[in-house]
């Protein structure tokens, strides 16, 4: 006898998205090393471990324009599905109930819960700022005197926010929400999980698929 | 011992030896610029010339002025180019009182460019490190003058112990203001600690006629940078994951068998799968 939850298997990321989603993380990891590197002194060991840096200083914007770039495409793919309905708005107000585990509290979610779509939104704002001004870093030479002044601080204080959230998106990936990574990694879940932590998403599953 | 230059500028004759002999002594090629119609060699400081000449020409009181002025780093007790620098060990207060660059260090970031209240450093367009004066350091270093300083042939540049070349540039805008200018003073910032490299101008409150800024600060975005913003990162980043760590120690992991369904409760899995997709 096998058991029966082992072998439903939801799809929840395809190929596409989960590559996407590696690329911005690797790409945002890199810059993220790279970036704190150049952030503080204290820090700077982490260029050295790099390769130095004279290297990072040439590295850290391609692999900026690489994440940018993904992250641009995966506005593309998800920005629709992003969209907060009347349900992640009482969510949102609720979200102590959810760090609390009271979930019986809380609206149910659709393919993404209200906090993954803060998430997507932020890192998309964040991104804008950090490709506008380092962009105007890249290029110091170039840029009017205003613009670098500007950028110097802009760029550091979207990256600490962006940062930031990354952590708590790697907490809740990770520990604390058991089974979530076999999505990201492997692309499916399993339909108890499902219908726990995306009762609607779920529900729109089960009404296409004759299980 | 601080030292500093001090520049004369009622004393300059615009001869340019200075800029030959910091040319020379630092062994820099000469690039052709345009010409412009000034006489000033170039326009503005390049990352292989660092003594510029300017040949200011003002309008005043009906009559024209050639208000000449020696621009090059200033070497500031608060250095904007040393606040702005990611990169240890790249840029140097020497002893002395020196600004000084080393480029096995230097990033090539650009940043001090950025920092520079006086809009002195240059980045060369082959290696894309930053260049500037370098107060001579490797002459002074074993006792010797700068180079622009031993060549000057009018006694307009002075080098030597800081403080003493303070009190000679006051009796001189003293002098000068019993000659009639009573505008004359010394030009030393304040809102970068002063300058190691000090003038006396004929028109003190205006030192924008040289192309000296009025009140040089380090940039404030520059300050905030590495000011809070570096306590604000810290604090967030170790909150963040201090916090998710105590999350989990006092909450532990998500779990459907035990926190209960959100409220719309979806249809329970079926016991038996008969989708093998």
């Amino acid at each position: 006898m096998t058991n029966p939850e082992a072998e439903i298997r939801i799809p929840r990321f395809d190929a596409y998205e989960r590559v996407m989603h590696w690329m911005a993380a690797l790409s945002f990891f890199y810059a993220t090393l790279t970036g704190l590197a150049l952030w503080s002194p204290k820090l700077y060991w982490m260029a050295t471990m790099l390769g130095g840096g004279y290297h990072i200083r040439g590295s850290h914007p391609w692999v900026g324009i690489v994440f940018a770039v993904v992250m641009g495409v995966m506005a593309r793919r998800w920005a629709k599905g992003m969209r907060l309905d009347a349900d992640d708005r009482v969510w949102l107000t609720r979200m102590h109930k959810y760090a609390t585990h009271d979930h019986a509290a809380l609206p149910p979610s659709g393919r993404f819960n209200a906090g993954q779509k803060m998430l997507f939104w932020t890192q998309l704002a964040a991104t804008l700022a950090l490709f506008l001004s380092g962009f105007v870093l890249w290029f110091p030479e170039w840029m009017p005197r205003s613009l670098r002044l500007l950028s110097i601080a802009a760029h550091p204080l979207a990256a600490i926010g962006s940062i930031t959230s990354i952590l708590v998106h790697v907490y809740m990936g990770t520990a604390a929400v058991p089974h979530s990574m076999r999505a990201m990694l492997r692309g499916y879940v399993l339909p108890e999980w499902a219908r726990f932590h995306h009762p609607k998403w779920y529900k729109t599953w089960r009404a296409s698929n004759d299980v | 011992m601080i030292v500093a230059k001090l520049i004369d500028t009622t004393l300059c004759i615009g001869c340019k030896a200075c800029e030959v002999a910091c040319q020379e002594w630092n062994d820099q090629e000469y690039t052709m610029g345009t010409f412009d119609g000034s006489y000033q060699t170039k326009p503005e400081l390049e990352y292989n010339f660092w003594n510029l000449i300017k040949f200011n020409e003002v309008e005043k009181d009906g009559a024209t002025s050639w208000l000449m002025s020696k621009y090059q780093c200033m070497h500031c007790a608060d250095a904007g180019c040393l606040a702005a620098c990611p990169a240890p060990g790249a840029i140097v207060p020497l002893a002395n009182g020196t600004i000084d660059f080393v480029h096995e260090n230097c990033i090539g970031c650009g940043y001090c460019i950025t920092g520079c209240p006086f809009d002195v450093p240059r980045l060369s367009p082959t290696s894309k490190k930053a260049y500037k004066c370098t107060l001579c350091s490797d002459r002074t270093a074993v006792g010797l003058e700068p180079a622009c300083i031993k060549t000057c042939p009018t006694n307009c540049l002075t080098f030597g112990e800081r403080d003493e070349l303070l009190r000679m540039a006051e009796t001189r805008a003293g002098e000068l203001k019993a000659d009639g200018f009573a505008d004359a003073g010394v030009y030393n910032p304040q809102g970068v600690g002063g300058t190691n490299v000090l003038y006396v101008l004929k028109h003190a409150s205006e030192p924008e006629q040289y192309g000296l800024p009025k009140d040089p600060v380090i940039p404030w975005t520059v300050s905030l940078w590495k000011g809070p913003m570096k306590w604000m990162g810290t604090f967030m980043f170790w909150g963040t994951v201090l916090g998710a760590f105590f999350h989990f120690v006092i909450y532990g992991p998500q779990d459907p068998e035990k926190h209960g369904h959100p409220a719309d409760k979806a249809e329970a899995p079926p016991k038996e799968p008969n989708d093998k997709s």
